[in-house]
């Protein structure tokens, strides 16, 4: 039996500046042109944060009970692992 | 003004519940592109590092601003058809669609000038992982506008309400998948070195 509750377009539109926002800044560092692992992870952390709020809010995984609630969360873990340390190893 | 909209929760996602086997599986396939694009590159770190700055970053930043204002539609245009405005519906997912369309065109225009560099799949390591990942997530995003056209026109047709509106959430699901890619896509092809 599902029940009926309440998305607030309002905090989808604060997800959407804010994801925005954290692209922005991610472009900024690409410009300067800082490399190196804390910059990377930086960049990576802020891409992950995007994509969690992203299932969280427009896809409306937050919601769920169960099973579901979490592909998306999992999905960002193997990425994020793998790339982190990737770029760990390297330096 | 529409500042809420009645949502389904419960243990299984909005939208087709086949849609997500298919999400699942094509996240997998990224996810394994991306670990190779992160592995290769740590022996080629000087060749990655070199090409990428080739790369337009503010066409990214462009597509990136495209993209994510059009999943923000998408949810608008689910939350239009939950309230049964079927035009507000059609409305956002015209104005996704605009936002597809606009990665679709800055793309095309960073594919042409690589093509008129000469350069192709087999120019280096580095250009084989960024046009063969971008192009791969590039006929992703046609899948997914053809798909929220087709949701479009039967939205416009009057065939979703508030109570029947599965193929909206199906159509957006897949949608986001697209997006989700892409926030990956870009910090690690466009940024991180």
């Amino acid at each position: 039996m599902k029940k009926r509750t309440v998305l607030g377009i309002r905090a989808c539109t604060w997800v959407w500046l804010l994801m925005m926002s954290l692209t922005l800044i991610t472009y900024m560092i690409g410009q300067v042109g800082v490399g190196g692992v804390s910059a990377s992870m930086t960049v990576l952390g802020f891409a992950l944060i995007k994509g969690q709020m992203l299932g969280d809010y427009f896809m409306g995984l937050k919601r769920l009970s169960g099973f579901w609630r979490w592909p998306v969360s999992l999905w960002l873990f193997l990425p994020g692992g793998l790339i982190s340390a990737a770029f760990m190893l390297v330096g | 003004m529409q500042t809420d909209a009645v949502v389904e929760s419960g243990r299984y996602p909005p939208g087709d519940l086949a849609i997500w086997v298919f999400i699942l599986a094509e996240l997998g396939a990224f996810a394994a592109f991306f670990g190779s694009y992160a592995f290769t590159r740590m022996n080629n770190v000087e060749l990655f590092n070199h090409y990428q700055l080739t790369l337009d970053k503010d066409a990214a930043l462009i597509n990136t601003f495209a993209l994510i204002t059009s999943s923000y539609f998408v949810v608008r245009a689910v939350a239009a058809i939950r309230d049964s405005d079927s035009r507000g519906c059609v409305r956002w997912l015209v104005a996704a669609l605009v936002m597809g369309a606009i990665f679709l065109v800055v793309k095309s225009q960073e594919y042409a000038h690589h093509i008129g560099e000469g350069i192709t799949l087999s120019t280096n390591t580095f250009y084989m992982f960024y046009l063969s990942l971008t192009f791969f997530h590039f006929m992703h995003v046609i899948m997914g506008m053809v798909i929220l056209a087709a949701v479009a026109v039967k939205a416009k047709r009057g065939c979703y309400s508030a109570d029947k509106h599965t193929g909206v959430e199906t159509g957006a699901s897949y949608w986001h998948m697209v997006d989700l890619v892409w926030l990956i896509l870009f910090p690690l092809v466009y940024v991180m070195r």
